[in-house]
């Protein structure tokens, strides 16, 4: 049961270089695929492109293959891909459906859209706001909640399809850190709670550390290194790679430079 | 039908509310807060009519007006019935898109003078028919308005002549006669379609600041309807061709990656395809 | 958990009945109570459009006054009698002018009340200020009871029941919800124009060279959202060609349904009928 890509390569509409220049990967079911690369490395495009969404909804192309569970990515409708990919993007705001006055209804609008039996539907939402623990906030307004609760109920409106995988593309990043934390220990638990794969691109290695069981590091487009989460985050090309390692690993080396040993952790 | 699917793609559904919010809150601003005599209540229904097609640009005209009306707080006056002039903009909107109009046509010399030459000859031109238009009250010499109206009448259109020429040579860019010619044909026809409506179900006045101007025609003797579509043919088109540009400006500075992925995107991309 | 749902089983059609929607949380099911308030939401709809037909369609007295009647008589059942006033009030310029300018500028009218100066104001002219107030304020007073009375979510969620389409329905709701944020928006963009000496109460020129800096930024933000919330759309199968699953039915009586569709008709018939003329003898 994976996501895999075999022999990716993926450029937009209208441009001349190629996003994604040759990617083999695979993301597992029930375990956490951690993502990292400098800037315009190709990581959001990576995000899109396992999800189906590119080039289903932006259009541009796709050479290779990306199969989840089998099904190819090419020539599916989105709807048939949300259903085994969910995909949070890093804008809180953005993502919420404008169409819902409480948080409750926002939640609810993917499996409506599906036309589920609405005690199906029911089921989803409390499940998705129990799993999340966000059920205090089912009668808020969504435009009214801080960016880290937010974030929480596009999560929520995502995993009531109950998705096998998941991709997140930077979830923390536009969050403040009380909101980061409060993601990110929801995002740890998440796997044990639902089984799903998960791909989450992150700048923030120390949050990598703690929930990635393998990390795979993107340049201009290819994968330059893939393996076990601590291993990688350990590799000293990371900084090369313009990636900031986990502040365990950069304490060690800075320690270790002034001369004091001190052993060095990844978490 | 494909055609008329592919108007409403899941991009153009997005687009359109904040079409319509643009509308509603940059016509309020204008006519409430800054308080010009003119509307500027198009620039959404012209983007969406440009960029995704004439359907789709008329019903964002056609909700703006229908949901400014309704809508609790701000709604009110007398805009509902113009959602029929809405949706005429919003379809001539989607025909400049089809026809490639608001692409920049990057020129340099004689080829730039000759286009800002023809761009301000047609506003010129747009300018005399309006003066000698019989709306309001025919040949000027043989009496009609006092001076004022036409002296007004001439002053914006050579403004708007220079301006027009201003910007084609400034910016180096032909588009600009184009852009002008859609906006003001654009206005005259909002002008005609609206004249009716203000003059049959509101006494030809809207509670604007446009009325001023009905009322300056209706003292020089035009009747209900001409003085609402003297009115009409004097501040649509320089509404309109303002908005125009301004529509024209936003999607010059849009890269190409972005317009592609609306259904008339690649009409408007230029041949500087900044990515 | 990694189980597949089948979209393509239809929505049990939810008829209302509580073994199902007694699940869902009451800030989501409320139905809304009082008098004429409890009125179908497309009912209400129906009626106002009917209002506006009539007010606009039908000439002279009749057709104005008529529709006022007939709102006054609703907002009285729902008790909104006193909070019309605002909306009434808010008419007043509009009405002023329209009655300034159609009693004293009226060309072609020769019947004259009196002669002060170079002002001539005609009966002729205020017969037909006063009916175009009439029929403004009977227009502005249906959109008033409407909107007094009407949820915009419930009416949304009624169309989308009947079979409106998601995507018109998703862009009318998504407009309100948007509407005052681009205001403010539009109001901030303008306050920081006037913060760099942009004059907003100075002559002409000055508040017109606002307008570009105006709906520029107010442009761009907008579109940057756009790519985003279209692949969050899409990765929620917004496209998914089902019919959506529906949560709340608003009560719809028989005879109510009969009323709605006499009333819709009756207003296009008395339309037509005023076109071709056939209703001169009407006030």
């Amino acid at each position: 049961m994976t996501i895999a890509f075999e022999g990716v390569r993926y450029g937009y509409a209208g441009a001349r270089q190629p996003a994604l220049d040759g990617i083999d990967l695979v993301l597992h079911s029930g375990s956490v695929l951690g993502v990292v690369g400098a800037n315009e490395s190709g990581k959001s495009t990576l995000c899109l492109v396992a999800a189906g969404l590119a080039p289903a909804t932006i259009a541009g192309r796709l050479d290779g293959t990306v199969t989840i569970d089998g099904l190819s990515t090419a020539g599916a409708r989105p709807y048939e891909l949300a259903q085994r990919c969910g995909v949070l993007f890093q804008n809180p705001v953005t993502q919420l459906s404008g169409t819902a006055s409480t948080v409750w209804e926002e939640v609810a609008f993917a499996p409506r859209n599906l036309g589920l039996a609405l005690d199906d539907v029911v089921d989803r939402v409390e499940l998705a706001l129990a799993d999340l623990g966000i059920g205090g906030l089912a009668a808020r307004d969504p435009q009214r909640l801080s960016g880290g609760q937010a974030q929480l109920v596009a999560l929520a409106g995502v995993i009531a399809l109950r998705p096998p995988y998941l991709v997140l593309d930077e979830p923390t990043s536009q969050l403040d850190p009380r909101g980061t934390n409060l993601v990110s220990d929801i995002l740890a638990g998440l796997v044990e709670a639902t089984g799903a794969g998960i791909l989450i691109v992150e700048h923030k290695t120390d949050l990598l550390a703690r929930m990635a069981n393998r990390i795979a590091v993107l340049e201009t487009g290819r994968v330059v290194a893939e393996g076990p989460g601590k291993e990688v985050l350990a590799d000293p090309r990371l900084e090369d790679w313009g990636i900031s390692p986990p502040s365990g690993i950069r304490i060690a080396r800075a320690a270790a430079a002034a001369g004091v040993s001190v052993p060095e952790v990844a978490a | 039908m494909d055609w008329l699917s592919r108007q409403f793609s899941t991009r153009v559904i997005v687009l359109m509310p904040i079409a319509i919010a643009i509308n509603i809150a940059v016509g309020y601003t204008v006519q409430t807060v800054l308080k010009l005599p003119i509307y500027m209540d198009s620039i959404g229904t012209i983007l969406v009519g440009v960029l995704a097609g004439p359907i789709a640009g008329a019903l964002t005209g056609i909700l703006s007006n229908l949901i400014w009306q309704y809508a609790p707080g701000i709604g009110g006056g007398t805009i509902g019935p113009f959602a029929v002039t809405a949706g005429v903009i919003g379809l001539l909107a989607g025909l400049w898109g089809y026809l490639g109009v608001y692409r920049p046509r990057p020129a340099s010399g004689t080829q730039l003078y000759g286009a800002a030459l023809v761009g301000v000859a047609i506003i010129l031109v747009l300018a005399w028919r309006i003066y000698t238009s019989p709306v309001y009250g025919g040949d000027p010499s043989t009496g009609g308005y006092g001076s004022g109206v036409y002296l007004v009448i001439v002053g914006i259109g050579v403004v708007a002549a220079l301006a027009v020429g201003g910007f084609i040579i400034l910016r180096r860019d032909a588009a600009g006669a184009w852009v002008a010619v859609a906006g003001a044909v654009t206005g005259i026809v909002a002008a005609i379609v609206s004249a009716p409506i203000a003059a049959y179900l509101f006494g030809g006045v809207t509670g604007s600041g446009v009325d001023l101007i009905v009322a300056a025609l209706r003292q020089g003797g035009a009747d209900v309807f001409n003085a609402s579509l003297g009115q009409g043919f004097f501040s649509d088109p320089i509404d309109k061709t303002i908005t125009s540009f301004v529509v024209y400006i936003v999607l010059a500075s849009l890269s190409t990656r972005v317009l592609a992925r609306f259904p008339l995107g690649e009409r408007i991309a230029g041949s500087a395809a900044a990515y | 958990m990694a189980e597949l749902e089948a979209p393509a089983a239809p929505s049990a059609p939810s008829d209302g009945s509580t073994a199902i929607s007694g699940r869902l949380p009451d800030f989501v099911a409320r139905p809304p109570t009082g008098p004429y308030r409890r009125l179908n939401p497309t009912t209400k709809l129906v009626i106002a459009f009917a209002e506006a037909l009539v007010a606009f369609g039908v000439r002279g007295w009749t057709g104005p006054l008529v529709v006022l009647g007939v709102i006054l008589a609703g907002a009285v059942t729902a008790r909104i009698g006193r909070a019309l006033l605002p909306y009434l009030l808010a008419t007043i310029p509009l009405v002023a002018s329209i009655l300034l300018i159609n009693t004293f500028l009226y060309p072609g009218a020769t019947d004259r009340i009196v002669t002060v100066g170079p002002l001539a104001p005609t009966w002729t002219g205020l017969v037909a200020a006063t009916q175009a107030t009439l029929r403004v304020v009977a227009f502005a007073m249906s959109v008033a009871l409407l909107g007094l009375t009407t949820q915009p979510d419930h009416l949304i969620a009624d169309l989308e029941r009947r079979g409106a389409g998601r995507r018109v329905m998703f862009v009318v709701g998504a407009t309100l919800r948007m509407i005052p944020r681009m205001i403010e928006r539009a109001g901030e963009i303008t306050e920081a124009q006037r913060a760099r000496a942009l004059d907003t109460e100075g002559r002409v020129w000055r508040r017109a060279r606002g307008v570009v800096p105006l709906a520029g930024p107010l442009v761009f933000g907008a579109l940057t959202d756009v790519e985003e919330l279209t692949m969050a759309l899409e990765a929620r199968g917004f496209t998914a060609p089902t019919r959506r699953t529906v949560l709340r039915v608003f009560p719809d009586s028989g005879w109510e349904r009969g009323a709605r569709w006499a009333l819709f008709l009756g207003s296009i018939v008395v339309l037509i009928l005023s076109i071709a003329g056939r209703l001169e003898f009407l006030p």
